[in-house]
């Protein structure tokens, strides 16, 4: 039982990265009805720049002669905070430039996201090299940090990053359904051509929706860099992840989406725990199976059919 | 492939028709050259370019006739790569069945992922695919172990071919060019035919498709299957030259590396295969004699290489509307635009617009059940 609660609390912190990514991934989705398989690299990149606040100038960095701008090193919350908001930034700036001007076709958007996964990529391969880098939790990570409960530990730094996510996914419910720029959003979502004949600004509002997602994820990444470490390729597991919790919720509910996030997470540590024959690395496949199985049975994923039809 | 292309003898035809019998010819005869002259290296790079050409046939197949997005085609490849290997060495069979095995492996792999992604909107296939990248190499990793699998057998020349003993790789360059000609012949013969042409109408318009009786579902599957059997049997032709694999050989930056030369030079024909198939396996081989950091050959990505394919992703975005650039090679007539100058204007109009062929679109549908649209195809 110990061990089992164990596993469960093992789950809340990748859980809470998967969720921030499918969320990401779905609030995109579901207003530009474009896949955006850049989420991850974008929360990546989000990590590297709260990286780049928190410890200040580094042997590693190449210009290192420019970090006085940034001054000295930040508190790793700070960090993460300054992080948001660039990437927010770079989010916005992402839809305006990159994909509204192709907007009006699918496959040439995937096609300037796919670009934009390998850029992203690339560029932190050449600024920063491949190697692990260390970026710590905003929350206490000693070896005392913890409560002992039923025999499991139950780490501060797990409890403080699932509150955090369902903080901010709080506050993003209320700013949908109590704002004015929520409102708009909503509008978007459920019929674009109509916001438009209403005099909504579209295209603002979608920006918006970018920068959100973009800030969502890079929340995720400096959050989950106190567990897993700062690596280029850190976001490609985190990602298949991401994408199959965003399926559950048919790539359109958000509150679907972080449901499934944890689901999937509580998924692997169990596969990975129980099943013999399951290592670490091998339960993202199991992960893959049950979502194709879950594809088969319910196309719509946990979203009530008639709904998920309804809206195109 | 010439016979098919002209209509009725008309005397343009008849050019065109004696144009690509001496082209062929000449090609033919310049690949012999390289074969008997080059050195192996050169010619096992040209097995695997005509390999590898299969694949991206396939996934030409896909994007530009089908308007889907397959992002896992080098894990497809990997697929036919390890029945291909796996054949051979636990069942015994002879060495020249190991490409139809990969064909087999890969038309069930896609066929598997295809069925429960095409029911939904586009963007579950990619997603689908995108798994299936990343998961292969763990995959195959938990199967076949660390160590690369080897081929128990050789290719031996018959003797009438004169070939001599240690000169296995222009042999094996003539199997793989035999097998990928058939399958192009094939599969261009397919794609002239009644089904390449219910292809391009369930991509540009699958209400009017349906209507006409196309069951668009079917063929998307029938395509997406068709598509994984081509690249499935690439990695069957490409274990001919190579021998052995291992996790490593197809990880998921192949794909989006395929995907992204796919995209750019991808036009309404199969040709349009090639160039993308050389530049994968050539590009390393030229950024090394320049003296860029190669670190896995065409295989993973070399540091700079991917800000290359970056490039390319993205001009293939904006200058062609992801048609690919040897599309701008083919005549199409422009659609006439509506542009009025002021922009608050313009986005009313375009809505009217809009909402005006969305109106045309409900009354085709006014006969056909709400509910049978939106099961089957809401996203189109």
């Amino acid at each position: 039982m110990s061990l089992f609660l164990q596993r469960t609390f093992d789950s809340l912190a990748n859980g809470s990265a998967y969720a921030a990514l499918a969320v990401a991934i779905s609030m995109v989705f579901r207003s530009t009805g474009i896949l955006n398989l850049a989420q991850g690299q974008l929360a990546m990149f989000s990590t590297y720049i709260a990286l780049v606040l928190a410890t200040g100038p580094s042997p590693y960095m190449k210009f290192s002669s420019n970090t006085d701008l940034i001054g000295a090193a930040w508190p790793v919350w700070a960090a993460i905070l300054g992080a948001i908001v660039i990437s927010m930034v770079i989010g916005a700036f992402t839809e305006r430039v990159i994909i509204r001007p192709i907007s009006d076709n699918p496959v040439a958007a995937v096609g300037a996201t796919l670009g934009l996964y390998l850029l992203l990529g690339a560029f932190v391969r050449k600024q920063w090299g491949g190697r692990t880098m260390f970026l710590g939790s905003p929350f206490p990570q000693t070896a005392e940090d913890r409560w002992d409960i039923g025999g499991a530990r139950l780490w501060h730094d797990s409890v403080g990053i699932t509150l955090t996510m369902i903080a901010v996914l709080g506050l993003l419910a209320v700013l949908q359904r109590r704002t004015k720029a929520g409102l708009a959003f909503r509008a978007v979502t459920s019929n674009r051509t109509g916001s438009l004949l209403v005099g909504i600004r579209v295209s603002r509002v979608l920006m918006f929706g970018w920068a959100l997602a973009a800030g969502i994820g890079a929340l995720a990444g400096g959050l989950i860099a106190g567990e897993i470490n700062v690596r280029p390729d850190m976001m490609g597991r985190l990602l298949v992840f991401g994408l199959a919790a965003a399926t559950l919720g048919g790539l359109r509910s958000p509150v679907l989406a972080f449901v499934g996030g944890y689901l999937f997470a509580f998924l692997e540590t169990m596969l990975g725990g129980y099943v013999s024959f399951v290592d670490s690395q091998v339960t993202l496949v199991w992960a893959l199976l049950v979502l194709i199985i879950v594809l088969f049975v319910r196309p719509s994923g946990l979203m009530p059919r008639t709904e998920a039809w309804q809206q195109k | 492939m010439a016979a098919e292309m002209t209509n009725e003898g008309s005397s343009t035809s008849r050019v065109k028709r004696l144009a690509w019998v001496i082209g062929s010819a000449i090609f033919v005869a310049v690949c012999l050259r390289v074969a008997f002259a080059a050195t192996p290296k050169i010619v096992t790079d040209l097995s695997n370019v005509i390999a590898l050409s299969l694949a991206f046939a396939g996934l030409v197949v896909l994007t530009h006739y089908l308007g889907l997005l397959s992002l896992g085609q080098g894990a497809f490849v990997g697929v036919g790569a390890y029945a291909a290997l796996h054949i051979v060495n636990d069942f015994g069979a002879p060495v020249l069945w190991m490409p139809l095995a990969g064909l087999v492996a890969g038309t069930l792999v896609g066929a598997v992922v295809a069925i429960p992604s095409l029911r939904l909107p586009k963007a579950y296939l990619a997603l689908l695919t995108l798994s299936l990248g990343v998961a292969y190499p763990i995959i195959l990793k938990q199967v076949d172990g660390n160590l690369p699998v080897t081929l128990n057998g050789e290719f031996i020349a018959p003797s009438w071919t004169g070939i001599a003993e240690n000169d296995e790789h222009i042999w094996e360059l003539f199997l793989v060019a035999a097998y990928a000609s058939i399958a192009i012949f094939l599969v261009q013969g397919l794609l002239r035919g009644p089904i390449g042409r219910a292809f391009i109408a369930s991509r540009d318009q699958p209400e009017a498709a349906r209507a006409f009786g196309i069951p668009v579902y079917r063929l998307r599957l029938f395509g997406v299957a068709l598509s994984g059997g081509m690249a499935g049997l690439a990695g069957g032709l490409l274990m001919v030259p190579t021998n052995f694999n291992d996790y490593t050989h197809f990880p998921e930056e192949l794909s989006i590396k395929m995907f992204a030369l796919a995209m750019a030079f991808g036009g309404s024909r199969l040709i349009s295969a090639v160039p993308g198939a050389l530049v994968l396996i050539f590009l390393p081989v030229w950024l090394l004699d320049r003296n860029w950091v190669v670190e896995y050959g065409w295989i993973g990505f070399v540091k700079s290489e991917g800000f290359i394919y970056a490039a390319l992703l993205l001009l293939t975005a904006y200058l062609t509307k992801g048609r690919g650039f040897m599309s701008l090679f083919e005549t199409r007539t422009p659609k006439p635009a509506l542009k009025p100058t002021n922009r608050r204007v313009t986005s009313v109009v375009r809505g009217l617009v809009d909402l005006d062929t969305q109106l045309g679109e409900l009354e085709g549908l006014v006969a056909k059940q709400s509910a049978s649209r939106s099961r089957e195809e809401a996203n189109d």
